[in-house]
């Protein structure tokens, strides 16, 4: 197997009382495109800052390209090979975006002014006017424009959308495909638009409370997860290997099954259960389930309540 | 490329302190020569022909009873935009993951700072002791001419003071107004103890700008100066921004 482009190991993090980050096992490969998902407060940006040496880690290891970002030397070589968009995409505002792109590509041995200028046309970024004068969607151009004209090996964007309009959004997700994906970059991104990380992303890892609950191949997701609803007495409470999730709602309980669903419900069958669906899960319905703790409300079903069993029959 | 991000940053308000300085010392040196006749002012350039020594002596003196806080101003204004400010902004993200050491950046900030002082201290007194030589026809100044040297020596450890209190603070006005407040309290709290319990709290680092104050008549054999004072001051010069170093390099954000 090859050189994980990211690597954790049991990487944990803990401010004072508050856990940020528990037992984090990640491995991603060159070239994947790695959509982090959660909640607000759910670990991401932490990941991100420990993967970058702005936080310690209080347990376990990080690993970017195989350097440990805890060793100044080693952080040196992955700063050099490695572009970051922080979610808060604060930067000098003095400086107009044609003196940031001037004070940034000193930094960066393989920065490319062709790309910088290709962006800068392509976003409709006014290069010169000062930072603080621009709009937050603007900020955000810059910032992104700072990250993709490096030529990085690897991207870490947290959120790198966010106050954008769609059409940007469109602009910088073509970006990121033609420009990035194509020539293998390796991409981890956290973001909240979740039809955004389907466009993009060939793995998802999903967080929630500083766990990793699920980490597949959006692909694997598409064909194979399921959502099973049966209701019963002495349903199996607990999670399996192909169990992800197993939430009671009411009187039924609810799996979402990673792989041969069939076969599970008919195990579920044979303990006495009704099987009342077996539906494919989309990105967004997979992740609903996994990180609510009550009923998931999608558009569909918005303030949907639990139905007595009755009902079905 | 981080030297031009301080330098641009800080140009504002060392060019407002350069004027500032510049202006003060070219008129005190101009004012023994100003007499107003018939409701005019005049300059008149006789004084300093006659009396060359007094003369120089009395410009000096006025110039360093305001200039002498000029390292101390330069030191905690430039010094509020140590790296240490960039944490409350946010912007430290985005300079801690450029691949530079965080001491290298500490540093690089703290060389600029060091070359905008000198320049602060010495451009205004070297042009005064440029129109005083000019005016009287003599240029042999000593005083004059080491004044600016003692006002950074004073200057550096209240830079490194203020770098310190900047990564302790986390903010730009934080730095300033810690850093001020160590040095004001630390020179009452020397009045206070002195006065009424006779003790010998020595000046922190601000000596050799009062040796040089106290000893500013030409001619006059100079008190010894005060050695333990200078160490002092570069000690503190050294181990402030070695403690912001140590500090920023363990710091999270």
């Amino acid at each position: 197997m090859s050189e994980a482009a990211i690597l954790t190991e049991g990487l944990s993090k803990s401010f004072a009382a508050q856990t940020a980050v528990t037992q984090l096992n990640l491995r991603i490969q060159p070239g994947a495109v790695y959509g982090f998902l959660g909640r607000n407060g759910a670990g991401k940006t932490t990941t991100m800052r420990m993967l970058l040496g702005l936080v310690r880690p209080t347990k376990g290891r990080a690993q970017v390209l195989g350097l440990d970002p805890t060793k100044e030397a080693e952080l040196m070589r992955i700063l050099e090979r490695v572009a970051f968009v922080p979610q808060r995409k604060q930067l000098y505002g003095w400086a107009t975006p044609a003196e940031l792109v001037r004070m940034n590509k000193a930094y960066f041995p393989r920065w490319s002014d062709e790309a910088a200028a290709g962006l800068a046309q392509r976003l409709e970024i006014p290069m010169k006017t000062a930072f603080k004068k621009l709009s937050i969607g603007n900020q955000s151009k810059v910032a992104l424009l700072l990250a993709l004209a490096q030529e990085a090996e690897v991207l870490i964007l947290d959120e790198p959308t966010a106050g954008l309009d769609p059409v940007m959004v469109d602009e910088i997700l073509r970006t990121l495909i033609e420009d990035h994906v194509s020539q293998g970059r390796t991409i981890f991104v956290s973001s909240h638009h979740l039809g955004e990380v389907e466009q993009i992303c060939d793995w998802v890892g999903i967080l929630e409370e500083g766990r990793l609950l699920l980490e597949s191949r959006l692909e694997e997701i598409r064909q194979e997860f399921r959502l099973v609803i049966a209701s019963g007495e002495g349903l199996p409470a607990t999670q399996s290997a192909d169990v992800v999730s197993a939430t009671t709602d009411g009187r039924f309980r609810r799996y979402v099954v990673a792989r041969e669903a069939e076969r599970f419900a008919t195990e579920l069958r044979s303990q006495g259960a009704a099987i009342l669906e077996i539906s494919p899960l989309g990105l967004r319905e997979l992740f609903l389930h996994l990180v609510r703790k009550e009923d998931p409300c999608t558009p569909g079903n918005a303030g949907a309540k639990a139905v007595p069993v009755s009902s079905f029959s | 490329m981080y030297a031009w991000k301080c330098w641009r940053e800080s140009r504002a308000r060392f060019f407002f302190l350069l004027i500032l300085f510049s202006v003060t010392a070219l008129l005190f040196t101009l004012q023994p020569g100003i007499e107003v006749r018939d409701g005019w002012w005049h300059f008149d350039r006789n004084e300093y022909i006659r009396n060359p020594w007094p003369t120089a002596h009395v410009v000096f003196s006025m110039i360093l009873s305001v200039l002498w806080c000029s390292g101390f101003l330069s030191a905690v204004f430039l010094g509020a935009t140590a790296p240490g400010s960039e944490i409350e902004p946010g912007t430290i993200e985005y300079l801690w993951t450029r691949p530079r050491t965080r001491a290298s950046v500490t540093w690089t900030h703290w060389g600029v700072c060091v070359g905008e002082m000198v320049l602060v201290a010495v451009v205004p007194i070297y042009l005064a002791a440029a129109l005083l030589g000019a005016l009287t026809k003599h240029w042999d100044f000593p005083f004059l001419f080491s004044a600016p040297w003692m006002m950074v020596i004073v200057g550096l450890p209240v830079l490194g003071l203020t770098t310190l209190m900047t990564a302790l603070r986390r903010s730009a006005s934080g730095g300033l107004i810690y850093a001020s407040g160590v040095v004001i309290v630390y020179a009452i709290l020397r009045q206070i103890i002195i006065v009424p319990l006779h003790l010998n709290l020595p000046t922190l680092f601000a000596g050799p700008l009062i040796w040089l104050m106290n000893n500013n008549q030409f001619g006059v054999t100079p008190s010894a100066f005060p050695w333990g004072a200078l160490w002092r001051a570069v000690f503190l010069a050294a181990a402030f921004p070695l403690a912001a170093q140590y500090l920023l390099k363990r710091a999270e954000v």
